[in-house]
């Protein structure tokens, strides 16, 4: 069986975020960037079930202009077969992603298709539900544990009420909460493995997709600066003080 | 003249991200504070493939280099976990073999060393010889079909967890040759055999590893232990002097860099009249000041690299590596020690313990000193003082 682990170049995650003076995003420029932390769980998972014997082949894809090819490279150095790039300048939305996806899908037939839940860029959360939607597959969200097993897929799902425990049916898309694992580490060995690794590279056109932005992001503001606390004298004020926030 | 790094060195670079997210700071000055090895986050180094960074992959290694090594290293120092054991064993040992290693040499040592299973120290110091190297008097003399080893070294970094060291050591004295430079060789040697002993050093700077003083007394050595040609041992010191230089300008530009992130977080945060502190030119300018200093000396550095790998002459850019990054990065720790104010004093935040080490590299491996006279000397060609 294939995997298709969908990887984004976010913004990394230590990088304290500053918006751009004229409220157009964040800014990016000189800023180090990272693959998306879930993604990096979604390749680990991927390497995992190729160790475990259920996988023949990983192959990490991602949408975006020629220097997110370096998080493929990441993938590649992690452990996946193969890469593909998807080539495309500008911002990107989850349906777009999604059809994008789709078209691949079709193209090379995985058995599972593993996404992070969300990027931590602008944390839509979206792109599984709507990939599984379009290439009508099963989806699970928010895994935390995933068990193959033949033709169908245990997934443990991380939701507000607890953990909910699923069963699908192959090929699916899965999207991966924290818990799921920790990555390995890129080993210098791999590095330079990953480096004669191949990289496929095709255009919207190539895929037969359009892209046309969907969402209008009419301003980016930062959030409200952090104002100091106060402190209190006992556990009464306290409570009212919180009764009068309406905080309890 | 291209800048950019390749993916591979980028992802060489922000190794030490990836690493700190398991042996961070903490990790590291809880070593530092008792001298103690490291075990395990060296262990990981060691797995992941980046001890051998310089050596073949015939031996176990990745058989890129010194341009890489630094990259390495600057992103360790980057995370605030920098690791002189590295210098002594990756940057200087293991590439020294594998370049004038016999074949048996190479078999014998590499592999195990880029596993992590065996490591080497460095001997060039003693008492009487630290900045003025062509005074040593450690001597290999001939006895038999072998060689007696006796002497001192002092400062020998990591010489208690080491296996083997790496003794540059007279085997002409001093007396008998014309030039000071002639009559050196340098012995692989055992740290275990008979006639070696060693008395730690009481070392103030933070730092996992500790110093020692070695004392040879009659050990028994063979041609076989011998490295490169006989007698040419300062020759060949000099391919190891300078990486040495490269990568501790690396750590230095790391360590600064680590400071200043710490304290434009700080200073973003603290509001002590109105408005974060970090807006007050008196801090900020230091600050910023630092920045432009320590990214002048990184690019140094790695051009220094550069130089080394292609086989074009060093010294000039290695030593002003050394120089600028051990500069800019004392300057860069205390601009930072200055925004945390008293707080920069406290084990809580642990600022000023970034401190010792990089004034620590002001000094040595060689001295600002000894850099302003090679720089003066061999550069401008002024005349010797001394
Ligand atoms: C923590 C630590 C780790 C070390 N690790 C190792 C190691 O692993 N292996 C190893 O071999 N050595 C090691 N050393 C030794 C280090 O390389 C030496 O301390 C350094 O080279 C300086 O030599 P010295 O201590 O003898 O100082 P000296 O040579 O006595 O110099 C004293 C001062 O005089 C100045 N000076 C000397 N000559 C001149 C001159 N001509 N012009 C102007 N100024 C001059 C120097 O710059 C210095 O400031 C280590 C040292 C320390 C502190």
């Amino acid at each position: 069986m294939k995997v298709l682990v969908c990887v984004k170049r976010v913004v990394d995650y230590n990088v304290r975020i500053r918006v751009k003076p004229d409220g157009g995003g964040v800014v990016t420029d000189g800023v180090k960037m990272a693959m998306n932390p879930f993604d990096e769980i979604a390749v680990e998972e991927a390497l995992r079930m190729r160790e475990a014997g259920h996988v023949s082949e990983v192959v990490a894809v991602t949408i975006g202009d020629k220097k997110s090819q370096e998080q493929l490279r990441t993938a590649l150095a992690m452990g996946a077969d193969r890469a593909i790039w998807v080539e495309h300048e500008e911002a990107i939305q989850p349906l777009g992603v999604a059809r994008v996806l789709k078209a691949l899908a079709e193209r090379e037939q995985p058995g599972l298709v593993l996404l992070g839940k969300q990027a931590i860029d602008d944390d839509c959360g979206q792109t599984a539900q709507m990939l599984a939607a379009l290439w009508q597959r099963p989806q699970a969200t928010y895994a935390s544990e995933v068990v193959i097993s033949g033709e169908t897929v245990r997934v443990t799902r991380e939701v507000d009420a607890g953990l909910e425990v699923i069963d699908v049916d192959l090929p699916a898309v899965i999207s991966t909460d924290l818990r799921l694992n920790e990555p390995r580490y890129v080993k210098l060995p791999d590095i330079m493995k990953a480096k004669r690794k191949p990289m496929d590279s095709y255009t919207l056109p190539d895929l037969g997709v359009e892209l046309p932005p969907l969402v209008e992001r009419l301003e980016t503001t930062p959030p409200p600066a952090r104002t100091g606390g106060f402190k209190v004298e006992s556990v009464e004020e306290l409570v009212a003080t919180l009764k009068e926030k309406g905080l309890v | 003249m291209d800048f950019d790094l390749s993916e591979e060195q980028q992802l060489i670079y922000q190794y030490g991200d990836q690493l700190a997210q398991r042996f961070d700071r903490k990790y590291w000055m809880e070593n530092a504070a008792t001298h103690r090895f490291p075990t395990e986050m060296f262990q990981q180094i060691a797995d992941d493939g980046f001890l051998g960074v310089m050596v073949p992959e015939s031996y176990g290694g990745a058989g890129l280099g010194l341009f890489e090594m630094t990259l390495f290293m600057e992103g360790l120092a980057n995370n605030g976990i920098p690791l002189l054991s590295l210098v002594v064993s990756s940057t200087m040992s293991l590439p020294l073999i594998a370049r004038y290693g016999t074949e048996e040499q190479k078999q014998r040592y590499l592999p195990d060393l880029c596993a992590g299973r065996t490591k080497f120290c460095f001997a060039i110091t003693e008492p009487g010889a630290g900045s003025n190297t062509p005074e040593i008097t450690t001597i290999a003399r001939k006895s038999g079909a072998g060689y007696l080893l006796s002497g001192q070294k002092t400062f020998i970094t990591d010489a208690n967890d080491a296996d083997f060291a790496l003794v540059v050591t007279r085997t002409t004295p001093r007396s008998e040759v014309t030039r000071k430079t002639d009559g050196f060789t340098l012995f692989l040697v055992d740290l275990k055999a008979p006639g070696v002993d060693r008395a730690e050093i009481d070392i103030r700077v933070p730092m996992p590893e500790s110093q020692w003083q070695l004392f040879f007394d009659d050990v028994q050595l063979t041609e076989a232990d011998a490295l490169g040609e006989f007698g040419r041992g300062f020759d060949i010191l000099f391919d190891t002097l300078n990486p040495e230089r490269i990568v501790v300008a690396a750590i230095c530009s790391g360590l600064g860099r680590y400071a200043l992130g710490r304290a434009v977080e700080y200073a973003c945060e603290r509001e002590v009249f109105s408005g974060p502190i970090g807006a007050y030119q008196g801090l900020q300018h230091p600050l910023a000041e630092s920045k432009a200093l320590l990214e002048a000396a990184s690019l140094m550095t790695l051009k220094a690299a550069w130089c080394f790998d292609h086989n074009r002459p060093t010294g000039e850019a290695a030593n002003t590596a050394k120089l600028t990054a051990a500069d800019a990065g004392i300057k860069a720790v205390d601009a930072s020690i200055q925004c945390f104010g008293g707080n920069g004093f406290t084990g809580d935040y642990g600022i000023y313990e970034i401190y010792p080490m990089v004034r620590l590299l002001k000094t040595a491996p060689v001295s600002r000193e000894m850099i302003l006279n090679y720089i003066g000397e061999k550069v401008l060609g002024l005349p010797r003082s001394y």
